[in-house]
């Protein structure tokens, strides 16, 4: 069993699955400490928060002992030495906190979304942690999906013909939720991007640093084209649709549903037609966060680089700042990789990160009451 | 409804102008009679009376199909014109000659043209017949016939009866060269958003093909005035032909593998976190469905009793070719987006149907099957 710590003691790390009432994007246990204590590979260990409230709930709804919960994270991974440790804190610090982790010596990272806010700290990190073996998952929790996995697999057995085109309907920020988006095109599609031309939703967005919405087009190496949706999406939510010459995978509704298609005889002037046939169902269907771990447990020990690395986390925080490069150029195409290291975008979920919301929230309850 | 009957004629007497409903199996993307002179033949309104064709091969097979005397076949479609005065002409020639024919057939003084698309070559020619046809009053609709396929109208009536919400997204697979029918795909994109391109950013399928004038594939992203964004993806889409994805913020409508199947679907309560659901919803089925080709002809006369422009009218005709251009242009300065209108009024595409165009196809065919036998 691995010894395994969490960094961050808020939504992400502890109680982020009370909200998620129906399967599909995700499936249980997903996020951080549930996933620990229920993996057969983990026993959770420690916590660290700057907030003691924080802690307290932690240590309570976890098991563990007020000893376990540190205030200092840097002091939590000098005591307790453990193998795996989650980065669940804001993005304002993922970067640092990982770097720490790695010195610390910690054999595996759990790492939250997005991987960093500018492409140097994102270098820093692939760069150290490779030099040092250490394994890192950022948690673009799609490339753990049953589904999308399959879809992947149709993809790489040729099930699907060539690969032509991948869309997303996906409305959120870029960086934040746009992580997500990005990192599960390049999965499907399988290749890397080799240029974008991108619209934000405004001049003044695109100019600054702040999270934002956008479009993109995006040139893959392997021939494929990809349009991405992050301004609003209306009835279309959460959608990608893959396509190849001979089949095409459409998953709709936040992962609610997986429809397959594929190219049969018929049709006008005897071209073929698209027919729908039963998606492929995974044998079983096991929690997101247990999926995340085991590969996390595979990479470490076969030294290979897991399902979603922090190059993966990387290439879509590349992809995001260069599509508000186009934007900003006037519309044009961006080439990757983007040669100004010092871009970065301010994730949105940094916002009032000085308090936790949960602090927040229960600060305003006493006096409420 | 007028109580007389116009008086048509058909210029370019080969495959659209006569016998194109032959090769169709099924309806969806099209509805008999379709194509010029099964049209005319079967409209309330109009007799056919008259053909054109510099090929004498042509003119003899269609005379005997749609039972026309030979005094009423021309050569010179200009002496037909003058001879016969119809007060409907349908251009159906190879698109190289049409700007130069609309512009004799306004000036001899008809009321309606049924033009073929692509509407013209370049935008200098499509600029001076629209603003001809303005000055005469002569009614020009362009085929681009999916604005006359009652699917396509329905969802058009959700969009202005607000059924599908704000319009944010229009997405269209449809594997075509730019011009040729990529003039359908674009101006069904356009229909159905309800409104005109501000700028546009392309992709053509290579560097050589960009840089020329003949046809060519490619996808793009386009900019509507309203707010909606548009992708076209012209380039090969595999499982995906001629596909129109309609997104609004209250409903969806998905035209899928040529007009075959249509799809609606509502926002409905429910969902994860209850943000709500996209329910697949019945489409509404029309209560009849009207031929394509007597849904134009209905249109026309319209116009030439109301002055209006028709469904899809000469300027409709230069939009989707000054989009299909401006594509190109982003690709040929770097991949930049391109603003519209274009200033170059020069530019032009020589649309996919135009090669070979001396001698037309069926003539070939039949002069290679003499060759033979």
């Amino acid at each position: 069993m691995y010894r395994a710590a969490v960094i961050g003691l808020g939504r992400m790390g502890s109680t982020f699955d009370d909200e998620i009432t129906r399967g599909g994007s995700i499936f249980l246990p997903y996020c951080h400490a549930p996933s620990y204590v229920a993996s057969p590979h983990t026993e959770l260990v420690a916590g660290a928060d700057l907030h003691a409230e924080q802690g307290a709930i932690f240590a309570e709804r976890w098991g563990l002992t007020g000893e376990q919960i540190y205030g200092d994270h840097r002091e939590m991974l000098a005591a307790e030495r453990p193998d795996f440790v989650s980065i669940c804190t804001t993005a304002r610090h993922r970067a640092a906190i990982i770097e720490d982790a790695i010195q610390a010596g910690v054999k595996a990272i759990w790492a939250e979304k997005p991987i960093a806010l500018s492409l140097a700290e994102a270098d820093a990190i692939v760069e150290l942690s490779t030099r040092n073996g250490v394994a890192i998952a950022v948690n673009c929790s799609r490339r753990y999906s049953p589904f999308l996995s399959e879809a992947r697999r149709m993809a790489r057995e040729g099930e699907l013909g060539e690969l032509l085109q991948i869309t997303a309907y996906a409305e959120c920020h870029l960086s934040h939720n746009g992580s997500h988006a990005i990192d599960t095109m390049r999965y499907l599609v399988d290749g890397d991007v080799d240029w974008v031309f991108g619209e934000m939703e405004s001049d003044e967005e695109a100019a600054g640093e702040e999270d934002l919405k956008g479009n993109g087009y995006l040139a893959f190496d392997n021939g494929v084209r990809g349009f991405i949706r992050a301004m609003p999406t209306g009835t279309a939510q959460w959608e990608f649709d893959l396509i190849g010459t001979e089949g095409r995978v459409r998953s709709l509704a936040n992962g609610a549903d997986t429809q397959f298609y594929r190219w049969v005889p018929g049709g006008l002037r005897d071209e073929g037609l698209p027919a729908r046939a039963p998606f492929p169902l995974p044998l079983s269907i096991q929690g997101t966060g247990l999926t995340v771990i085991a590969d996390l447990v595979d990479a470490m020990e076969t030294s290979s680089e897991p399902r979603c690395s922090a190059e993966d986390g990387r290439k879509a925080l590349e992809i995001a700042i260069a599509l508000r490069e186009s934007h900003r150029q006037g519309g044009r195409r961006v080439d990757l990789p983007v040669a100004d290291r010092s871009l970065r975008i301010l994730s949105v979920e940094i916002g009032g990160d000085a308090v936790p919301a949960r602090v927040r929230r229960l600060q305003q309850e006493p006096a409420a009451a | 409804m007028s109580e007389s009957r116009f008086r048509a004629a058909v210029i370019g007497l080969g495959r659209m102008g006569s016998t194109f409903d032959d090769e169709i199996k099924q309806g969806g993307q099209f509805f008999m009679p379709y194509c010029h002179a099964p049209t005319y033949t079967a409209s309330p309104h109009t007799d056919l009376i008259a053909g054109a064709d510099p090929h004498a091969e042509q003119g003899e097979i269609f005379a005997d199909r749609w039972g026309l005397e030979r005094g009423r076949i021309y050569a010179d479609y200009r002496e037909m014109l003058e001879s016969e005065r119809p007060d409907f002409v349908s251009l159906c020639t190879t698109a190289r000659l049409r700007a130069g024919i609309m512009i004799d057939a306004i000036n001899a003084g008809v009321k309606a043209i049924w033009a073929e698309k692509p509407f013209t070559l370049s935008l200098a020619e499509a600029d001076e017949v629209i603003e001809l046809a303005n000055r005469k009053g002569a009614a020009i609709a362009v085929n681009c016939s999916r604005r006359y396929n009652v699917f396509f109208t329905e969802a058009r009536r959700m969009v202005d009866e607000g059924e599908l919400g704000e319009i944010l997204q229009i997405t269209a697979y449809t594997q075509c060269n730019l011009s040729h029918n990529g003039s359908h795909a674009i101006d069904a994109m356009r229909y159905l958003a309800t409104g005109d391109v501000e700028w546009v950013f392309g992709e053509m399928e290579s560097d050589e093909k960009a840089a020329g004038e003949q046809d060519l594939m490619g996808n793009g992203y386009m900019a509507f005035d309203h707010g909606a964004r548009g992708f076209l993806r012209g380039t090969p889409t595999g499982a995906a032909p001629w596909e129109f994805d309609l997104i609004g913020t209250e409903g969806r409508v998905r035209s899928l593998a040529q007009g075959m199947e249509t799809q609606y679907y509502c926002w409905v309560p429910g969902g994860l976190r209850d943000q709500g659901l996209p329910a697949r919803a019945p489409f509404p089925l029309p209560t009849k469905i009207p031929s394509t080709g007597l849904s134009v002809v209905e249109d026309l006369v319209n116009c030439i009793e109301t002055g209006r422009q028709p469904r899809c009218s000469g300027e409709d005709g230069r939009k989707a070719l000054e989009i299909a251009i401006a594509l190109r242009e982003s690709h040929r300065r770097g991949g930049q987006r391109v603003d519209l209108p274009l200033a170059d009024r020069s530019l032009r595409i020589l649309s996919g149907e135009i090669s070979g165009d001396a001698v037309p196809a069926r003539v070939r065919r039949m002069q290679r099957n003499q060759a033979a036998g």
